[in-house]
């Protein structure tokens, strides 16, 4: 039963990979960026009263973990989805004996395993540069959890992007443009409380805190554990948020789909 | 040649009249770019004032330069960014039977360009120039041009000579990406804080910091931390983006005598 979808996975990671120089060059600029934020830190630290609870090496294991973190999260496992539907492959799909949606998400954990995998040089190299905390056993798991739930989030913010194609069939500017907000709000760039007043509660009550700045908040210890229940339970909600969302549009969808001629 | 240049324009306007939404959609796209990245700065530098002695005014000041003078280039030279997929395709051999320059017919390939970018980098920077209480005369007006028209012209050199690459290499989209990235990440902090590898680097190498960071230190009269070289080197930003401009001119020149085509 799960043999088509394994298959999916393995031609994925088998396409990703014979991209080979662009993922050397991914690693070199995730590299680039670490020195960046270090360099960063380092000097808004030297000049400046640090916020209570995140001394400088907090923030920088901070910033390298949510790069190292980028590298799985940056991979639009749904990006076929708009690609078969300007090709027209999508008729075609809809009419395997699968699940299509499960076939993309298992196309996009081919992409995302291929990725993961620079993780580890990446990581290496980073350590050249930084040093970064490594917490104890149990707040590891609990992260290694809670990203978990941020990549399905992730997976179907990504979803519902691109399921836009059925409606409007272009999607890419309006794509980089959810995906810089995204970015900012997700507390990728900056720890979510660093944003003022009533604006930073308000970006904790998002879906893309679910993202990045859940498993973040869990590595530097800002959440303790009597709280991690909790982190969770809101990050589980926005799964099934955004997974009931992507499933509505997918049925909504699959009943429109138009030939584009060509 | 100004004749076909002025054509050029009018077709790129005629295109973005008839796909409206496009173009609202990519000029969305530009505003959120700038957007995210100047909140972003913002939201940092409430909690820590101070970047090396730089306040987010001047912080601010140091983006909008960067911002329009890489939107300038954007707006005219863009095209130079396509020519390695024109010459994948082969489309670039027709570029050598018609009676212009290479280069020029590169640019003037219709592509829905509109200084749209650049027009919205004016604004930003005329209210970063305000916000950062800097004394504004004809003098400093004519001078912030001249080192826009330095800025577009640092980019300019350093797409061309990477696009002059891919006479010799079939695929340089790799580095171009690379640079791009450095550029954009880079150029967003007063050089100051880098270690004196990559100051060297951003100063002579590809000198991106000629694109801001000299130039905001001149019109802020603010000392150069990097260096400590005086604030008139700000100034050179126009002579070093012709220098560029000029040397990668030459080594395009260079490979276009080198090729020969993909065979595709």
């Amino acid at each position: 039963m799960f043999a088509p979808y394994i298959e999916y996975a393995r031609k994925a990671f088998a396409r990703e990979a014979t991209y080979r120089i662009e993922l050397i060059a991914e690693i070199g600029s995730l590299v680039l960026r670490v020195y960046l934020l270090r360099s960063l830190w380092t000097a808004l630290y030297a000049h400046n009263a640090a916020p209570t609870g995140l001394p400088l090496h907090s923030m920088v294991t901070y910033t390298t973990v949510a790069l190292l973190m980028s590298l799985v999260l940056e991979v639009d496992g749904t990006r076929v989805i708009r690609e078969k539907l300007r090709e027209g492959g999508i008729a075609v799909d809809l009419m395997k004996p699968i699940v299509v949606p499960f076939a993309y998400f298992s196309d996009g954990i081919g992409q995302t395993l291929l990725h993961a995998a620079a993780i580890v040089p990446s990581l290496l190299f980073a350590l050249l540069l930084v040093r970064i905390d490594v917490p104890s056993l149990p707040v590891l798991a609990i992260f290694f959890c809670s990203f978990a739930l941020g990549y399905g989030v992730n997976f179907f913010v990504n979803f519902l992007m691109n399921g836009v194609a059925f409606w409007t069939l272009e999607t890419f500017g309006l794509q980089l443009i959810v995906r810089w907000i995204s970015d900012l709000l997700s507390g990728q760039i900056l720890p979510l409380s660093f944003f003022p007043g009533w604006f930073g509660r308000a970006v904790f009550a998002l879906p893309f805190a679910a993202i990045y700045s859940t498993p973040l908040l869990v590595y530097v210890g800002i959440i303790p554990p009597a709280k991690w229940a909790a982190a969770l339970a809101v990050q589980a909600t926005w799964l099934a948020v955004t997974a009931g969302a992507s499933y509505l549009l997918w049925r909504a969808a699959s009943r429109r789909v138009v030939v584009q001629g060509g | 040649m100004l004749a076909a240049y002025v054509q050029y324009w009018k077709i790129n306007l005629l295109t973005i009249v008839e796909y409206r939404a496009d173009f609202f959609m990519w000029f969305a796209f530009t505003v959120v770019y700038h957007g995210t990245a100047l909140a972003a700065l913002a939201v940092t530098m409430l909690r820590f004032p101070s970047m090396n002695g730089w306040s987010l005014r001047e912080m601010f000041f140091l983006y909008a330069l960067w911002m329009t003078a890489h939107e300038l280039h954007n707006a005219l030279f863009f095209n130079v960014v396509s020519v390695p997929e024109y010459i994948r395709e082969g489309r670039f051999d027709r570029f050598f039977v018609r009676p212009f320059d290479t280069l020029f017919q590169v640019l003037t390939v219709p592509s829905r360009t509109f200084p749209d970018g650049f027009i919205l980098g004016l604004v930003t920077l005329a209210i970063a120039t305000h916000v950062a209480d800097i004394h504004v005369t004809p003098f400093t007006v004519l001078t912030i041009a001249a080192v826009l028209c330095g800025g577009a012209g640092i980019d300019l050199g350093i797409s061309l000579f990477v696009a002059a690459l891919s006479f010799w290499l079939i695929r340089v989209d790799t580095l171009r990406w690379i640079v791009m990235s450095l550029e954009q990440d880079f150029t967003r902090y007063p050089i100051s804080i880098y270690t004196r590898g990559v100051r060297i680097v951003l100063a002579y190498v590809l000198p991106f910091a000629f694109m801001n960071y000299f130039p905001a230190s001149y019109f802020l009269g603010k000392h150069d931390a990097a260096f400590g070289l005086s604030p008139e080197v700000g100034l050179l930003t126009p002579l070093i983006g012709l220098l560029w401009t000029a040397l990668s001119y030459a080594f395009w020149n260079l490979g276009l005598r080198h090729y020969q085509g993909t065979g595709s």
